[in-house]
């Protein structure tokens, strides 16, 4: 649905080099996956496509705007813990998102408008099977049904783009493929542009239509200090690609040198 | 338990035996037991009558006159006065400096016989009633009245309602610690206070503050005295001689208006937080016996039987004449000449001057 | 084996847990009994009999001078200053401590200041409260207030802080206003560690309600105790003890009962 241009962006943080040369230009509904080994700063990429965290330069543009300077409705997210409100019932996380549109000074929404809103809050859950749980805590449901939960929430607002911060790294693999297959529905539903930060290249194309790797390397082989992380290969893939690729991906990456990585 | 394990029974059997040694031990801090002895300890607090002790200490007289009986006496300066009076019905000490009416209510209304060995002096204005922007004692009706509920103050006030034909219900007595009692006065919600000196002095001096009575109304009637434990005292008589005999020396050091007697007073005044003119000026409204032989008459007297009988109802009214007192004569008053006010059989509270008598014939 | 992994069992742990009770219990019973031998009319370690006879007739005849039941009257006096110093305490610490927790300008320009106040004893400054607040219930309530304010401030402002970043930018993304954080995030959240914070407050609220009954008063509890003081009544103080305890711990229990009930879904409402 919308289109999102990184700009060379780059970041320091206390003069440590985190990200650098970042630059990317996706396309309405593409699904992005992000791998890279940990510490190679694509959760930070992440962060900064949701303003939680500001580039030292360089832009992000959405649909052709500069991104608000904090976080908005118009970049949902899904993290992998805490990304759902211990304190409100399954329903009631449903429910949050109208009660903050109400513009009530409460906060809240009360009489039809609360009815509408848990109508709608129903539905949904019967959609990814938590109608049973509405009126549990996310305490006393499973960590898929958490997620399930999380992702139907970000949803709610109807972002522009909706962002992972792997989703599903904390959960069994059983339980994954069962996500897998909820996103890719909901992805395929609404169109909308994903981003996802996952440490399992299987899952990443398995699920999207461009792979992202970042890792740190310097032009000039290493010689000039410590050097920030960026995008070292770019897979576009089509459907056939995905479904092979799924199976080797993993191989794949992990035999390619990082040297080569200009070439690409 | 024969079926716990051998450490729930160690501890079962150990905890038993070590709270059978301990309530004994706890038990043992009895009053001084009767029986002769050598070592004593007596006790004061910061109080005009009741400087001189703190002399006697610092000055040497006290180990002079200790040493001349073969006997030692701790002096100990405690500073909050009902601390003083609890720890000497405890069983701490052998003696302790306090007014009649905390005599009879707390250590001879606790079963503690005690004896009136040195009566210093009584308040003559010493203890006043307070009032703001009001000038007159009878317009204390209605007010509320800070004081320290169940101390003197609250017998004076007593007393000056009285004099007024009013009674303790027209006001509102409200408890204010004695240590609080000026900044309490300078508070918007106090309008009545009733405290003693050298509280009275500092609160005359604030604005709007007028004296509408004072002890010197009642004299006599407020009444300090060193009071011993009746027993060690009959056990050990060298013990009431050395402290009577240190006293009035002190005494006679003190009321000269010499180079010496002002070096006593000016030391006492330093203790006490003032300079000469203020203790003076505290003196002024304190009838020191300086010479024993007035102490003996006023012991001796038909006015301090009407005092205690004043005392000892205004307490039992207060319901702390001991517990379940029947009546004001529960606990025994004993003067000298076999006079008693109260039940003869539980004369806990004795005016003895012998010692002073002995001091007033110099045959200490 | 180590004495870490020795596990009492459950009889064992009941007698264990009964015996130091006991023992001071015997302690006092022996004491008591050696003083009073000596001196029946003894004041200072009464008998228990004594001393469950002077409870009752404090909680039963109306007293001599002020024709009220004191027992009741002091408690109910105690318990109402206690309830709104608390009461006090705790919305002033809700508010601060949300505002320091969530809004970095506010914690900038408040954390400091909380933080020193935090460490002033009050019962040091009494004279100055009398002046602010005089001598009526206002000022023991101020003494209580004051006395743990701060204390709880922080505690539920690091609380606030603590509030998970990722939850605080997923209500952002779900258009949340500052205000609606503030009420429909942190505020529930926050909650719970009020009533824990409470709990633990309790004991120094009590100390603080005392110590300010002492200075100047005309019943309570603390009143009571210190007034009888004068006369060395330990068949009154002893109980007196006992009952604060009592009311303590009642209290303690009902904050726990309350957090279980009103937020079933906080670990920390429940447990303790």
């Amino acid at each position: 649905m919308s289109t999102v241009d990184v700009q060379n962006i780059a970041l320091s943080i206390g003069g440590v080099p985190i990200l650098e040369r970042v630059n990317l230009s996706v396309t309405s509904g593409e699904f992005c996956a992000i791998v890279g080994a940990s510490g190679c700063g694509k959760s930070t990429f992440l962060r900064m496509l949701l303003s939680q965290q500001r580039p030292s330069s360089g832009a992000i543009l959405i649909d052709g705007e500069t991104v608000a300077p904090e976080p908005t409705p118009d970049r949902g997210i899904v993290f992998q813990k805490y990304s759902v409100f211990p304190h409100l019932t399954v329903a009631g996380n449903l429910v949050l998102p109208a009660d903050f549109a109400s513009g009530s000074p409460l906060a809240r929404l009360f009489g039809a408008r609360r009815r509408n809103a848990r109508a709608a809050a129903m539905a949904m859950l019967e959609k990814i099977g938590l109608g049973p749980h509405a009126d549990k805590y996310p305490a006393q449901l499973s960590g898929g049904q958490q997620q399930r939960l999380a992702i139907a929430q970000a949803l709610s607002m109807k972002p522009k783009i909706l962002l992972l911060d792997e989703p599903f790294g904390a959960l069994d693999p059983g339980i994954r493929a069962d996500m897998h297959e909820l996103l890719s529905g909901l992805w395929k539903e609404t169109r909308m542009t994903v981003f996802m930060v996952t440490h399992d290249i299987g899952e990443a194309f398995k699920l999207g239509t461009r792979v992202l790797v970042f890792d740190k390397i310097r032009p000039d082989g290493g010689k000039a200090g410590p050097a920030g992380a960026t995008i070292t290969y770019d897979l576009k893939l089509d459907r056939e690609q995905r479904r092979a690729r799924a199976l080797a991906g993993a191989a794949l990456v992990a035999a390619a040198p990082a040297r080569t990585a200009n070439d690409a | 338990m024969a079926k716990l394990s051998s450490w729930t029974r160690r501890m079962v059997i150990g905890a038993a035996g070590a709270a059978l040694a301990l309530g004994v031990a706890a038990g043992g801090t009895l009053p001084a037991a009767a029986q002769s002895k050598t070592d004593f300890k007596v006790c004061w607090s910061i109080y005009v009558g009741w400087m001189p002790w703190g002399y006697i200490a610092d000055s040497g007289l006290m180990k002079k006159w200790a040493d001349k009986y073969g006997i030692t006496v701790d002096i100990v300066q405690i500073n909050d006065y009902v601390e003083s009076i609890n720890q000497y019905t405890a069983g701490t000490y052998d003696g302790c400096s306090m007014t009649n009416m905390d005599a009879l209510s707390i250590p001879a209304g606790g079963g503690v016989d005690t004896t009136a060995l040195i009566v210093g002096d009584f308040s003559n204005g010493n203890d006043a009633v307070i009032l703001k922007d009001k000038t007159a004692l009878a317009d204390i009706a209605g007010q509320s009245v800070n004081l320290v509920e169940l101390s003197v103050s609250h017998y004076l006030l007593a007393r000056a309602l009285d004099s007024v034909g009013l009674a303790e219900k027209d006001i509102t007595v409200v408890n204010t610690s004695d240590a609080d009692m000026i900044a309490a006065y300078s508070t918007s919600d106090v309008s009545a206070v009733v405290t003693w000196n050298p509280l009275v002095s500092a609160i005359l001096e604030q604005p709007g503050a007028t004296k509408v009575f004072d002890s010197s109304a009642i004299p006599g009637e407020i009444i300090d005295a060193m009071m011993v434990n009746t027993e060690t005292l009959a056990a050990n008589p060298d013990f009431g001689k050395a402290l009577a005999g240190a006293w009035y020396e002190a005494m006679t050091i003190m009321s000269a208006d010499d180079e010496a007697g002002r070096a006593a007073r000016t030391a006492m005044a330093t203790a006490s937080g003032t300079d000469l003119a203020g203790f003076d000026a505290q003196l002024a409204s304190t009838k020191m016996y300086y010479d024993p032989a007035e102490a003996v008459a006023f012991v001796g007297g038909e006015d301090i039987v009407k005092s205690m009988d004043y005392v000892r109802n205004f307490l039992f009214d207060h319901g702390i004449l001991g517990e379940g007192a029947p009546s004001a004569d529960f606990v025994g008053i004993a003067f000298p000449g076999e006079k008693i006010l109260g039940d003869a059989n539980n004369v806990k509270l004795r005016f003895d001057p012998a010692f002073m008598a002995e001091a007033a014939a110099g045959t200490l | 084996m180590r004495i870490i992994n020795q596990f009492p069992t459950r009889r064992s742990r009941l007698i264990l847990g009964v015996v130091p009770f006991a023992a001071i219990a015997v302690i006092y019973a022996l004491a008591s009994r050696i003083r009073l031998e000596a001196n029946p009319a003894d004041r200072l370690l009464p008998a228990f009999s004594s001393m469950f006879d002077t409870f009752v007739r404090l909680a039963t005849e109306p007293d001599r001078r002020s024709g009220d039941i004191v027992l009741w009257t002091d408690t109910l006096a105690s318990l109402s200053r206690l309830g709104l110093g608390l009461g006090i305490a705790a919305a002033i610490a809700l508010v601060l401590g949300i505002m320091i927790g969530f809004v970095p300008k506010f914690r900038a320009t408040l954390a400091p200041l909380v933080g020193a106040m935090s460490l002033i004893p009050p019962l040091a400054i009494l004279p100055i409260l009398f002046i602010v607040f005089g001598l009526d219930e206002l000022s023991k309530v101020a003494l209580i207030v004051i006395g743990i304010t701060p204390v709880m401030t922080r505690d539920l402002a690091s609380r606030v802080a603590d509030i998970p970043e990722e939850q605080i930018v997923k209500a952002q993304t779900l258009g949340a206003s500052s205000w609606a954080m503030t009420l429909r995030v942190v505020l529930p959240q926050t909650l719970p560690r009020l009533v824990a914070s409470l709990r633990l407050a309790l004991g120094p609220a009590w100390l603080f309600l005392i110590a300010a009954e002492a200075i100047a008063a005309t019943d309570g509890l603390g009143y009571r105790i210190f007034l009888v003081r004068r006369y060395l009544a330990m068949d009154v103080i002893l109980p007196y003890v006992a009952w604060i305890t009592l009311l303590a711990w009642l209290s303690d229990l009902a904050l726990r009962e309350f957090a279980a009930r009103a937020f079933p879904w906080s670990k920390s409402g429940g447990g303790l």
